[in-house]
């Protein structure tokens, strides 16, 4: 069997509606060799925090001493073992057995919240990237995990992101991923969750050829996890956000809003599930996701899903999916705003409606630029 | 002004038949004048302030709309705003996510530009929000919350009229302002429609009740039964309704006696 073969096609339930096996086409593209240099800093990243790089899928940056909150050791596959079973796992198993360094980072908290940014920069020659990398927030810790994938990566980028949160810790999670035409990437990020701690992600994702961000939750006693995103397809790309949470201990919080916008000939996908054990008493779950088709020819596929298994719980969902309101369309025109621009305002605010609010005003503000550049872009 | 002559327009829904709702309407407001339009329900007051803002789907068939002369009809909503239209709206619409004064501004300056003009300065528009938010008694916090969302209705007439000060338009249009306000806050609103009153500015004052029309005293009073003017008066025809009711006026006209 082929490494090809390991990837899911639509055939796969969950991979329905993003055929990552067709995305990747006839063969995997080549592995890169050790990058010579140490890609330049960021303008905006690199200011943020610590700095992790993925260049190519090979580790090229990291810091070597503890610096600012955090520390990062490392560790061989063996040392580490298989990243544990999770729903959604496969394709980053297949990350997990794909690296080439003979190592990948770890990241742990210290006392000081830390900010660290992981940054997988590539180019615009098709390469196999496959980044491992794991994450630990001590007891009582935490930390804000920045995750970018930057413009260019062509071919097939796959990452996993494993996280541990002690109890009482909190991890902040951020994941940016700009529209990059050309550009297969799947990102799986897994989520254990001690008894209450904390999890807040928020991902940005404006499609590729193929783009998954997935993400699995396995939340313990009284834990919290906020998960929103913002997804964004463009004419001609593929953007998809699927989450699976497993609340298996009593009194677990999960707040979920996503907010998807399609353009013609784009395809945004959101899959949602949270699952509640029979031992998860007492919680209290509530997804939301909306869609706007802002074209003829836009497509979204929506999966929301809940499996109850206790019975004293507080669960919902909802999910909508339709095009702007065209009332306050007109009511905007009659204020003087062109069609265009009230069109642009409306979606925008659909959109904006999404980020939460522990994002820092500078990265609240990085992701509503970014929004709008994108709506500007047509 | 504003000049109507033999307006005919429907309205085409996205799934059904187009209803002709003005049927030969004609009407002059001139410069610095107030006309107020009454009707029962159905005779076409919202439908002509819509056809004269420029809604997707209300379309004019034959006759002519003019703003001191220059034609409306082929104009787009926002080419009627710049060039000095305002509509109140009966139901003013929710917009989350997009704070009052952003949207004000953005208005604002979406205008001026139209008209070739520059931006309002951050401190003179703020400093122009905060008298006019002052006169119209409106908590300044409500500036920063979604336009209207969550407003009572009286809180959306005022904001209407805030918008209305903010964008100092030349031909108002309000369509049932005094719906969904107490005595009260109508005597608030009225005096911020008074103080945009000039020689310049004319205004369509729409609406069921004489009440409102006690606050804003018309020049004109019109009433529009089926789609056509079929009375015209002074401000006492106002008080007439208010006395006799549609029916007698409505009756009245068909005998050819319309006062």
């Amino acid at each position: 069997m082929s490494a090809l073969d390991l990837l899911p096609n639509r055939r796969v339930e969950g991979w329905r509606w993003s055929d990552l096996r067709a995305a990747v086409g006839s063969q995997l593209p080549p592995i890169a060799s050790r990058p010579e240099r140490v890609p330049p800093e960021h303008d905006l990243w690199s200011q943020l925090g610590a700095e992790i790089i993925f260049a190519d899928g090979r580790i090229a940056c990291w810091p070597e001493e503890e610096v600012s909150g955090i520390r990062v050791f490392s560790k061989t596959a063996s040392e580490a073992g298989p990243p544990r079973s999770s729903p959604n796992v496969a394709v980053g198993q297949f990350a997990a057995d794909s690296i080439e360094d003979d190592w990948f980072p770890i990241v742990g908290s210290t006392a000081q919240h830390g900010v660290v940014v992981v940054r997988h920069v590539g180019g615009s020659t098709p390469q196999m990237r496959a980044a491992r990398l794991g994450v630990q927030v001590g007891a009582g810790e935490s930390l804000t995990l920045i995750e970018v994938f930057e413009n260019e990566l062509a071919g097939v980028t796959n990452t996993l992101m494993e996280c541990y949160v002690e109890p009482g810790g909190r991890l902040n999670r951020l994941v940016v991923q700009p529209q990059t035409e050309p550009a297969t990437i799947v990102c799986t990020g897994q989520a254990f969750l001690g008894e209450k701690s904390e999890f807040n992600q928020f991902v940005f994702s404006a499609g590729g050829k193929l783009s998954r961000i997935q993400t699995d939750v396995i939340a313990g006693a009284g834990a919290k996890a906020r998960l929103n995103g913002v997804c964004l397809a463009a004419a001609g790309l593929h953007a998809d956000q699927t989450s699976h949470v497993t609340l298996e201990a009593e009194g677990g919080e999960v707040r979920q809003l996503v907010r998807s916008v399609a353009r013609r000939k784009g395809r945004a996908v959101f899959q949602g599930k949270f699952l509640v054990e029979r031992t998860a008493q007492k919680t209290d779950a509530q997804m939301e996701h909306n869609a706007l088709l802002l074209e003829d020819g836009a497509e979204v596929f929506a999966k929301p899903e809940l499996e109850i298994y206790a019975d004293d719980v507080q669960c919902s969902h909802g999910n909508t999916c339709g095009q702007l309101d065209e009332q306050a369309v007109f009511y905007a025109r009659s204020r003087g705003l062109p069609e265009a621009e009230a069109r642009a305002m409306l979606t925008r605010a659909f959109l904006i409606e999404a980020i939460p609010d522990w994002l820092d005003e500078a990265l609240h503000a990085e992701i509503e630029a970014r929004v709008s550049a994108w709506l500007e872009a047509g | 002004m504003l000049d109507l002559k033999d307006l005919h327009a429907r309205i085409n829904p996205e799934d059904g038949e187009p209803s002709e709702i003005i049927k030969g309407l004609s009407l002059s407001v001139p410069a610095g004048e107030v006309h107020a339009i009454m009707g029962p329900n159905g005779s076409g007051k919202s439908t002509l302030s819509y056809v004269l803002s420029g809604r997707p789907n209300y379309e004019v068939t034959s006759g002519t709309a003019t703003l001191d002369g220059e034609d409306l009809t082929g104009l787009e909503p926002e080419e009627r705003a710049a060039k000095g239209m305002f509509l109140s709206f009966q139901y003013p619409v929710e917009i989350p996510g997009v704070p009052v004064m952003t949207f004000v501004r953005s208005a604002m300056n979406a205008q001026r530009k139209a008209r070739g003009e520059a931006e309002i300065s951050a401190p003179d528009f703020l400093k122009k929000a905060k008298q006019i938010s002052a006169l119209l008694k409106i908590n300044p916090d409500m500036l920063k919350r979604p336009l209207n969302v969550g407003f009572s209705g009286g809180e959306k007439k005022r904001i209407e009229i805030f918008q209305m000060m903010m964008l100092e338009p030349r031909l108002m249009i309000l369509d049932e302002t005094d719906s969904g306000l107490d005595i009260d806050a109508l005597r608030i609103v009225a005096e911020g429609v008074n103080a945009l009153r000039s020689p310049e500015r004319s205004m369509l004052v729409i609406t069921h009740y004489q009440r409102l029309l006690d606050y804003i005293k018309p020049d004109k009073v019109h009433v529009l039964s089926a789609g056509r003017i079929i009375a015209s008066g002074g401000p006492e025809l106002a008080l007439e309704l208010e006395k006799s009711g549609y029916d007698g006026v409505i009756a009245g006209a068909k005998s050819g006696s319309a006062a």
